[in-house]
């Protein structure tokens, strides 16, 4: 989608953002630098459906934090620290989130602006955890690697007994230098690095991608790929709102439902292979359209789709409707609305506590937002209210699927793209992946290459939300938290 | 309880009797070499288009060889879809596991004579090497499973449990310590975040023990090879037993890995 590009000085940013943050509904969509002599802040208007793009040039390597007045900025400021070297002055813990003791501090990867490389020195990029003080506090320390089939991020609990006084979470063990190499591959190549991002979010990684090349290359795509692209993403969503469901029903023992959950994620998987022709529907969303058109595989997903309803209905009502479930789940691992707000939570986290963003009703992507499944959200913020949302967007989701599927147009499936990008333009992609929102932004130098490719994941956003639900918690709920958040390690860390 | 009891029995058995069926016809799979006639390097359209740099295109006329690595092919089909003569094609096959690295790269010619080299030499006619000479997992293995990716290989080598693949049935278990497991699974391409966390588990294994190198990444970095993260793969970190292409794998072709990696004497595939 198109974006408006302003320029805003440095000590103009705090106002700004904060007048902006105001307004009803607006929200804060990432801060990032191009090359080190800038910072860039993207700022969303859902209802408009609009967002701009704010420069503040640098001239030096520090700048006035935002944290301390938006607390939402901190993550990102820790992150433009790894990748640029500029120094947030004021961040009240300003440390790696990315790149470890591994990476020598004079690096700074995405740095390639005119001034020489900032003030990272050895002790910075040493990871210090905050340090919980008091009588018979003690730390417990878990990961990076876990004990299940997962992806490796640190938990440090400081608990006192049996309860979380605070979480620190340090990630960045996934850092594969993503963003990079969405520069140095040629572009058209380029989707392939994207959808590598985080390949249980392909589909959506893809979409966001192809989204903001065709917005450098102001292409439309035809109504038919559209209809397949709202297909492939909602597969997705259900294939993987299916296991995370299942995850639950292991963490609280109700191992019969997750293995009768385990099977139906075939079925999902079964509905990508007769849409995209393979299990995590990879390479099938293209810039321009789609890859492949499946024919009259539709009429089978149309079908298959509803055994899968009838099927998942059945066995999360055991799941839901079980007095136990529900008891395990009430109240565990809390977030309030107003910090979900401040910290900017996005996708189930956000629904969760009652905050109605979906960028499925805002931003154009597929067929979104004119035929969109509704927007749904619970309340309470707990475990329970996740886990609710969940299973009320699983249905959703295949719903439109089963309706989608009997009325996608005819005609092509994708348009001819030309060779080149356009010089000196943006592109930006906003998806409503399944863990929510994800925002692709491209940048394209004078000779029409791409000299900056920023990805923003919905973990990106909810990590914090995480520290904040375990908060006050028993440790043994912190596996109970961690699952209703579900979130991804690789593309936060990419 | 007893509800979800009457509805699991109902259910009936949702296991798949026959191992390592191929692939739905819908799917695109990974690409295999033909001997269809290859143009030579007049057309290297296929490695033009492959993203990870895994197909070379040499000589022309007479006598042309194309060399497929699966180890670093992201299964993306485009190769499949770009070849004008029929060179490069679908492989619905899901055993795709070999032991040596160099079973994995695929080459066929158009000089007179030449196939379509099979991945993997035939049954009996080279020894399989095999870095443990003892078939002491032949009849159970542990796996920990250290995940340094993007999470899709996690997710199918959990569906390998589940109950429709149930690897569990071969004695396969998957164990939450590096200190009860015999076999090590890497997923991913290891980068420099990952790398002495990795390390320290393999270290944490009580011999014998073995590596295996779940997906593209895991074998060469795939897609993230040569970047400044150093995520090229598990290869340049451990001694590798078993290799399973893909991206991610097929939950059959994560079983078949680890099958190979249990017993010595099974031929990568079956005659």
């Amino acid at each position: 989608m198109k974006v408006k590009r302003l320029e805003m000085a440095v000590p103009r940013r705090l106002p700004a953002l904060r007048s902006w943050l105001e307004q009803k509904e607006r929200r804060l969509g990432l801060i990032s630098s191009i090359d080190g002599e800038q910072l860039i802040t993207l700022v969303l208007d859902p209802r408009a459906a609009a967002a701009e793009l704010w420069e503040s040039p640098l001239e030096a390597d520090q700048y006035p934090s935002l944290t301390p007045a938006i607390p939402q900025c901190h993550w990102f400021e820790r992150a433009v620290f790894d990748l640029f070297g500029l120094y947030a002055d004021g961040h009240p813990r300003l440390k790696g989130v990315l790149l470890h003791e591994e990476y020598d501090p004079q690096f700074q990867p995405l740095r390639t602006g005119a001034r020489p490389p900032g003030i990272v020195s050895t002790a910075q990029r040493r990871h210090e955890f905050l340090r919980v003080e008091g009588e018979g506090v003690y730390e417990l320390p878990v990961g990076p690697i876990h004990a299940g089939i997962i992806e490796p991020g640190h938990f440090r609990l400081s608990c006192l007994g049996e309860v979380i006084l605070n979480l620190e979470i340090r990630l960045g063990y996934l850092h594969r230098g993503v963003e990079k190499r969405m520069t140095q591959v040629p572009w058209g190549k380029g989707r392939f690095v994207a959808e590598a991002a985080s390949s249980d979010t392909a589909v959506a990684n893809a979409l966001a991608h192809a989204i903001a090349i065709e917005a450098l290359l102001g292409i439309e795509v035809p109504a038919r790929a559209q209809f397949l692209r709202s297909l492939a993403l909602e597969v997705e969503r259900i294939a993987m709102h299916i296991i995370d469901i299942g995850g639950m029903a292991v963490d609280i023992g109700f191992l019969g439902i997750a293995s009768s959950l385990a099977r139906m994620r075939g079925s999902a998987l079964r509905l990508a292979d007769l849409l995209a022709g393979s299990r995590f529907m990879r390479g099938f969303i293209c810039p321009g359209g789609v890859k492949r058109d499946p024919g009259a595989n539709l009429a089978k997903i149309h079908q298959s789709v509803r055994q899968l309803n009838f099927a998942v209905e059945k066995i999360v009502s055991m799941f839901l409707d079980s007095p136990g479930a529900q008891e395990r789940l009430e109240g565990v691992g809390r977030v309030s609305p107003s910090l979900a707000r401040e910290f900017g939570l996005v996708g189930v986290a956000a629904r969760g506590c009652g905050i109605a963003y979906d960028t499925r009703a805002h931003f154009e992507h597929g067929t979104f937002p004119r035929y969109a499944p509704p927007v749904v959200t619970e309340s309470a913020g707990d475990a329970l209210s996740r886990i609710r949302v969940r299973v009320a967007e699983l249905f959703n989701s295949m719903s439109f699927v089963y309706n989608l599927s009997d009325a996608v147009p005819d005609g092509p499936v994708l348009t001819e793209l030309p060779e080149n990008l356009p010089p000196d333009s943006t592109g930006l992609g906003i998806v409503e992946a399944y863990r929510g929102e994800l925002i692709h932004l491209a940048f394209t130098d004078a000779a029409g290459r791409i000299k900056r490719y920023v990805i923003k994941d919905p973990s990106f956003n909810n990590w914090t939300g995480l520290s904040i639900a375990v908060r006050n918690n028993l440790v043994a709920d912190f596996p109970i938290c961690n699952k209703s958040f579900s979130l991804s390690y690789s593309g936060h860390d990419l | 309880m007893l509800k979800l009891l009457t509805y699991l029995i109902s259910q009936g058995i949702a296991t798949a009797k026959e191992l390592f069926p191929p692939l739905d016809e819908a799917c695109i799979g990974m690409p295999r070499l033909t001997s269809g006639p290859c143009l030579g390097d007049s057309c290297d359209a296929c490695a033009r288009v492959c993203p990870t740099d895994a197909i070379t295109v040499q000589g022309n006329g007479e006598r042309t060889t194309v060399t497929l690595d699966r180890g670093a092919c992201i299964a993306c089909g485009l190769c499949i879809e770009t070849c004008p003569t029929g060179t490069i094609a679908g492989d619905l096959s899901t055993d795709v596991a070999r032991r040596r690295r160099q079973d994995l790269v695929l080459s066929a010619g158009s000089a007179p004579g030449t196939e379509p080299s099979a991945a993997s030499p035939a049954p009996g006619v080279e020894p399989i090497a095999t870095g443990h000479a003892t078939a002491i997992f032949r009849k159970s293995l542990a796996l920990r499973v250290v995940s340094t990716g993007c999470s899709a290989c996690d997710l199918e080598i959990g569906a390998a449990g589940n109950p429709i693949f149930d690897m569990e049935r071969f004695g396969v278990s998957v164990v939450a310590s590096p200190r009860a497991a015999d076999a090590l699974v890497v997923t991913g391409p290891a980068g420099k975040g990952m790398q002495s966390a990795l390390l320290s588990c393999y270290e944490a294994m009580s011999e014998p023990r073995l590596v295996i190198a779940a997906g593209t990444c895991s074998i060469s970095g795939g897609i993230h090879k040569g970047g400044y993260a150093e995520a090229n793969g598990v290869d340049a970190l451990l001694p590798v037993e078993v290799y399973i292409p893909g991206c991610p794998p097929h939950p059959w072709s994560i079983i078949h890995g680890i099958m190979l990696a249990m017993d010595p004497n099974k031929p990568d595939v079956e005659p």
